[in-house]
């Protein structure tokens, strides 16, 4: 399974993508949405994991742009606001079962992962 | 959401959701990292004891990590206690930039969204005697409309000088950005702030100044 990581917390997207490696998913991080568009660009990913609050572009933009590149590819938001508003918009975009509030444990993103690769 | 009947509480109580809201992400960042660090101390444990060696200089990184995290949310943390204090504080006298400090620093994860940066000019100390939290409001609202208006890397440079028995407080905007819109934006949904703060507000191309007395008057 091939993940994207997008979130402007770098500490916390390069640790999570370490810990998702270690459980034999190929993850690659970024931290910005521009870099998250050049990653598609060049790679294949099955799911893409993106903060809900980027700077300059929120997580809902980005999943439709990456989209438009890449049709087939599922999504999980990931955030740490948890507000009604953030919830409203991404259940409207996905589903409530793709929206995941920080800090996350990891057996529970494992999980979700394996769900959606398997949905 | 605001609307015509606001009032400068009502105002106030919107910053308070504003902020307490933007800090409260930040400290769920926080912790999230504090929580991936030690998850990730925890799979490299376990891989030790699946034989392989651990990596003292990853621990010294984690540590550190944990501790800067643990840190930055203690800091997190002192600015909204200050804020909350400072709801109820009475006019007092104070130096208009360390309210730019406060301001900026309560703001500075919503401006790092919009891709604005927010700097102070250097300058001597200007004493007013204000509530703190109303200037604050004010100031919130002008980075508010900002934001609304702004649609790509900008710029705002606050700055304060002395006028007789006023302070000039100068928002300087980057190039491109439609002040007048702010302005009216401010004027709009500030006027409660603008009457109790006696403030007045000019716009230049470039540039929304208010004018408050230093002293408010009876």
């Amino acid at each position: 399974m091939r993940v994207l990581l997008v979130d402007d917390e770098v500490e916390l997207v390069s640790t999570l993508a370490e810990r998702l490696d270690m459980r034999g998913i190929a993850a690659t991080w970024v931290s910005d949405y521009r870099a998250a568009l050049e990653a598609v660009e060049k790679e294949a990913f099955d799911i893409g994991l993106l903060d809900v609050r980027l700077p300059e572009m929120n997580g809902l933009e980005l999943k439709r742009l990456i989209e438009a590149r890449r049709p087939g590819m599922k999504f999980i938001f990931l955030t740490g606001h948890g507000s009604e508003e953030d919830f409203k918009a991404c259940t409207a975009e996905s589903g409530k079962e793709y929206y995941l509030i920080k800090p996350v444990q990891i057996e529970v993103l494992m999980a979700k992962l394996n769900e959606i690769a398997q949905s | 959401m605001h609307n015509e009947d606001d009032t400068a509480d009502t105002l106030g109580l919107h910053f308070f959701g504003n902020m307490t809201a933007s800090i409260s992400h930040e400290i769920k960042n926080a912790l999230a990292i504090i929580n991936e660090n030690g998850g990730l101390l925890g799979d490299l444990v376990l891989l030790m004891e699946k034989g392989r060696p651990l990596d003292p200089e990853r621990l010294k990184t984690m540590s550190g990590n944990i501790r800067r995290q643990v840190q930055r949310a203690d800091d997190i943390i002192r600015r909204l206690n200050r804020f909350a204090h400072s709801a109820h504080e009475p006019a007092t006298s104070i130096d208009v930039r360390e309210i730019f400090d406060f301001t900026t620093a309560l703001a500075a994860r919503l401006a790092t969204m919009k891709g604005v940066t927010m700097t102070i000019a250097p300058g001597p100390p200007v004493q007013m005697e204000v509530r703190p939290f109303q200037l604050e409001n004010l100031l919130w609202l002008c980075l508010k409309h900002l934001f609304v208006v702004t649609e790509g890397s900008q710029s705002v440079e606050f700055a304060v000088a002395e006028s007789g028995a006023d302070i000039l407080i100068s928002l300087r905007f980057g190039t491109d950005l439609p002040v007048a819109e702010i302005g009216a934006r401010v004027a709009r949904e500030g006027q409660p702030l603008l009457a109790a703060l006696q403030a007045k507000m000019q716009i230049d191309t470039s540039v929304l100044q208010l004018k408050i007395p230093k002293k408010l008057e009876d």
